[in-house]
C-alpha cells in the first residue's frame, strides 16, 4: 500500500503541475455531454411528413355542419410533424432518399366520404424503413388520432340532430333525401288524444321510456367515441436538461472520459520515463502501479464527478427545479463515483499497459471513450448485442448506479448490483492490464 | 568473498537472443569494466543483475542493495531532481535526508524540474538516485557519457569507494581506457557472449 500511496502521490502532484491539462480533461467531456445533449434533442425534432393530396382537399370542408379549415386544421393536428405537400412522384422520391420519413396520402374521394358519414374515409400512409420507422409510425397514428378527435365532435354532433329529429320531430335530410318525421314528442300527443286502452297505455309506457333514454343519448355518443379519455394535469416537472437521466449520463461520460485517458496516460508514461525497471527491482511491482493508475483514476473522478454533480446542484437550486438536489445522497455519489473511476482506470490501466508509448496510449483511450459511452446510450431493446458488450464494460452500470444513487427512491438494489458489476470488471480488467505490463527492455 | 554471482543467465526479446547464458560475478572490492560494440547485450546484462529485468533463463544472486544507473535517464521529467531523490528515497525505504545530502552533494538544481535540465545533469541525478540505498553493488551503464571531466571524477571516486568499503562495482562503458587506472578486469560481451 505504501508503495502504491507514494506512486498515487506523485501522479496526483504531476497532474495539478499541468493545469492545461486538468482543463482539457475536464472541459472535453462536459462538451461532449453538451453536443450529446443536442444530439438527444435533435432525435426528439419533428420528422418531415409529405401530404400528397390526390383528392384535391377544398379550403374548407362541411361535416355534420361543422366547418372546417382544411388548411388551419392539418396545421392543429400535426404539431408533431413537419407536414410539406408534395406530388406523388416527388414524395417517392423523397422518401427513398431519407429526406422525409412518411408519406401521407389522401386518395380520391376521400372528401365525399367523410361528409356522406356512413363509413370511414381512409387515409394511406408508407413510413420509411429502418431504425426510425416506428417513431414516425408512431407519430403519424397520433396525426390521425387527433384528427379524429376533432372529427368526432362533428360526427356526434350530426347523430345527435338525427336523435333530436326522433324525439322531437322535424325536418331532416339523410344521403340527400329530404324527410318529416313526427318524433316521440309528436307520437306522445297522438296517443294522448286517443282512448285509454290497455294497448295505447302501453304504447305510452313505451315513448315515454324511449324519451328517457334518447335523452341520455349524447352522453353516450360522447362516452362511445372516447372510451377513456387522458387529461393532462397542470404540473410543473423538471426540465429535460436537468433530470435525472441528464445528470447521470454527464457524471458518466466526464469520468468515463478522465478516467481511460488518464490512466492510460500515467501507466503509458511511467515506460516514457523509463522507469519500470527502476521501479521493478522490488520498489514498485507491476500489480502495485496498476494499482496506483487505479487508485489515481478513482481518486480524480471523484473530485471532478463531484464538481459536475455541485454544478448540477447549484442549477437546480438557483433555478428552484422541482424535487431540490438530494444532498443527502452526495456521499453515496461520491462513493459511486470512485468506484467507477477506479473501474474505468483499469481499463484505461490495460490501454496503457498495452501501449508503447503515453500518446499512443492517450489516442487509443480517447478514441475508446465514445464506441464505449455509445455502446452504454443504446437501448437493449434497439440491438441486444450492444447492450451485452456495455454489460462488459464500467460506463453503462456507474450511469445506472449514479441514476439509482441519486435519485431512487430505495437504491440500495441497484446499488448493490452495480457495485458487484463494477467491482468485478474493476478487478478483471486489473488482472488483465496486470498481465499486459511490458518488461523493462534497455 | 563473491557479492554478486550470476548463473546462466540469458535473455531474449522476442527471437532475438540479446544475452546468450552468461555467467558473471563480482568480488568485494573490485571494480569491473564491461566493454562491448553497440548491441552486444551490455545494458541487458547489467539490468538482469540489478533486478530490472528477469532473465529467460539462470540465476543471479544479489545483495539487498544494489545500485544502478541505467544508459539511459530513468526518472520523473515533471518532478524536481530532490522530489525524484525524495519519491525513490521513501520507495526505498530510505531516510529522506539521504537524498538532500545526495542532492546537496552532486550539486543538483533543487527546484528545477527534471525535464528541463541539462543531459549532464540528468545523468548525475541518475547516479545520485542509484547511491540512495548506499549500495554494496553498484551497476553503471555508461554513467560519465555526458559529464564534464570534473563530473567523471566524482563519479569514479564513488565507484572507488563502494569497492573500498567491500562492496563491488561493475562498470559498462565504450570508454574504457579512461577506466585502466580504475579497474581490476575487464569483460567483453560480443554479440551476447562473454569472450
Amino acid at each position: 500500500m505504501r508503495a502504491v500511496s507514494l506512486i498515487l502521490r506523485k501522479d496526483v502532484r504531476t497532474l495539478l503541475r499541468t493545469p492545461a491539462l486538468l482543463l482539457v480533461l475536464l472541459a472535453y467531456p462536459v462538451m461532449i455531454a453538451a453536443l450529446l445533449g443536442l444530439v438527444a434533442g435533435y432525435a426528439n425534432a419533428k420528422p418531415r411528413v409529405a401530404l400528397v393530396d390526390e383528392d384535391g382537399l377544398p379550403a374548407h370542408i362541411v361535416v355534420g355542419h361543422h366547418d372546417f379549415n382544411v388548411e388551419a386544421t392539418i396545421k392543429e393536428v400535426s404539431r408533431n410533424v413537419t407536414l410539406v405537400h408534395l406530388d406523388p412522384d416527388e414524395a417517392r422520391r423523397e422518401l427513398a432518399d431519407g429526406k422525409i420519413v412518411a408519406v401521407l396520402t389522401v386518395p380520391p374521394g376521400f372528401v365525399a366520404t367523410l361528409q356522406q358519414m356512413t363509413k370511414s374515409p381512409t387515409l394511406e400512409v408508407s413510413v420509411t424503413r429502418g431504425g426510425t420507422s416506428g417513431r414516425v409510425r408512431q407519430q403519424v397514428q397520433a396525426l390521425v388520432y387527433t384528427l379524429n378527435q376533432k372529427l368526432q365532435r362533428a360526427y356526434i354532433d350530426a347523430n345527435l340532430q338525427y336523435v333530436q329529429l326522433l324525439l322531437h320531430g322535424g325536418d331532416g335530410k339523410f344521403l340527400g333525401e329530404s324527410f318529416n318525421v313526427i318524433g316521440l314528442d309528436g307520437t306522445k300527443k297522438v296517443l294522448d288524444t286517443l282512448p285509454q286502452t290497455d294497448r295505447v297505455k302501453r304504447i305510452q309506457r313505451f315513448v315515454h321510456d324511449a324519451r328517457l333514454a334518447l335523452a341520455q343519448t349524447g352522453d353516450a355518443l360522447h362516452a362511445t367515441a372516447a372510451p377513456i379519455q387522458l387529461v393532462e394535469l397542470p404540473q410543473r416537472g423538471r426540465t429535460a436538461s436537468l433530470s435525472a437521466q441528464v445528470q447521470s449520463y454527464a457524471l458518466g461520460l466526464t469520468i468515463t472520459f478522465l478516467s481511460l485517458v488518464l490512466a492510460a496516460g500515467a501507466l503509458a508514461g511511467e515506460r516514457d520515463e523509463n522507469v519500470l525497471g527502476r521501479l521493478a527491482r522490488g520498489l514498485v511491482p507491476p500489480g502495485r502501479l496498476v494499482a496506483a493508475k487505479v487508485a489515481l483514476a478513482g481518486v480524480v473522478a471523484t473530485v471532478l464527478g463531484l464538481g459536475v454533480a455541485f454544478a448540477f446542484a447549484a442549477v437546480i437550486v438557483i433555478g428552484d427545479a422541482p424535487g431540490g438536489e438530494p444532498w443527502g445522497r452526495l456521499p453515496l455519489l461520491a462513493a459511486g463515483l470512485a468506484l467507477t473511476g477506479a473501474a474505468l482506470g483499469a481499463v484505461g490501466s490495460l490501454v496503457g499497459a498495452l501501449a508503447r508509448e503515453a500518446r499512443t496510449a492517450s489516442l487509443v483511450a480517447v478514441l475508446l471513450v465514445l464506441p464505449i459511452v455509445f455502446l452504454g446510450l443504446i437501448p437493449p431493446e434497439v440491438f441486444a448485442a450492444a447492450g451485452w458488450v456495455s454489460d462488459g464494460l464500467p460506463f453503462a452500470h456507474g450511469v445506472r448506479l449514479f441514476s439509482a444513487t441519486l435519485y431512487d427512491l430505495h437504491p440500495w438494489g441497484a446499488v448493490a448490483r452495480e457495485t458487484a458489476w463494477l467491482v468485478g470488471l474493476g478487478a478483471l480488467f486489473s488482472l488483465l492490464a496486470r498481465s499486459a505490463v511490458r518488461p523493462f527492455r534497455p | 568473498m563473491t557479492v554478486l554471482a550470476a548463473r546462466g543467465v540469458a535473455r531474449s526479446f522476442g527471437s532475438r537472443v540479446a544475452l546468450e547464458p552468461t555467467d558473471v560475478s563480482l568480488a568485494a572490492g573490485e571494480v569491473v569494466a564491461l566493454v562491448g560494440p553497440n548491441g552486444a547485450g551490455k545494458s541487458t546484462l547489467l539490468a538482469i543483475l540489478a533486478g530490472a529485468l528477469e532473465p529467460s533463463e539462470g540465476t543471479v544472486e544479489r545483495p539487498d542493495r544494489v545500485g544502478w544507473v541505467p544508459q539511459r535517464a530513468a526518472h520523473y521529467g515533471r518532478l524536481t531532481a530532490l522530489e525524484n531523490l525524495r519519491l525513490f528515497a521513501a520507495l526505498e525505504r530510505v531516510p529522506p535526508a539521504r537524498a538532500d545530502e545526495l542532492a546537496r552533494e552532486f550539486e543538483l538544481p533543487a527546484e528545477t524540474r527534471a525535464s528541463s535540465l541539462s543531459v549532464g545533469n540528468r545523468q548525475r541525478l541518475d547516479v545520485a538516485l542509484a547511491l540512495l540505498s548506499s549500495p554494496h553493488v553498484l551497476l553503471l551503464d555508461e554513467p560519465t557519457s555526458s559529464l564534464d571531466p570534473a563530473q567523471r571524477e566524482r563519479v569514479w571516486r564513488i565507484a572507488r569507494s563502494v569497492a573500498e568499503d567491500g562492496g563491488a562495482v561493475l562498470v559498462a562503458t565504450h570508454h574504457w581506457e579512461e577506466l585502466a587506472d580504475l579497474t581490476d578486469r575487464t569483460l567483453e560481451l560480443v554479440e551476447g557472449r562473454l569472450t
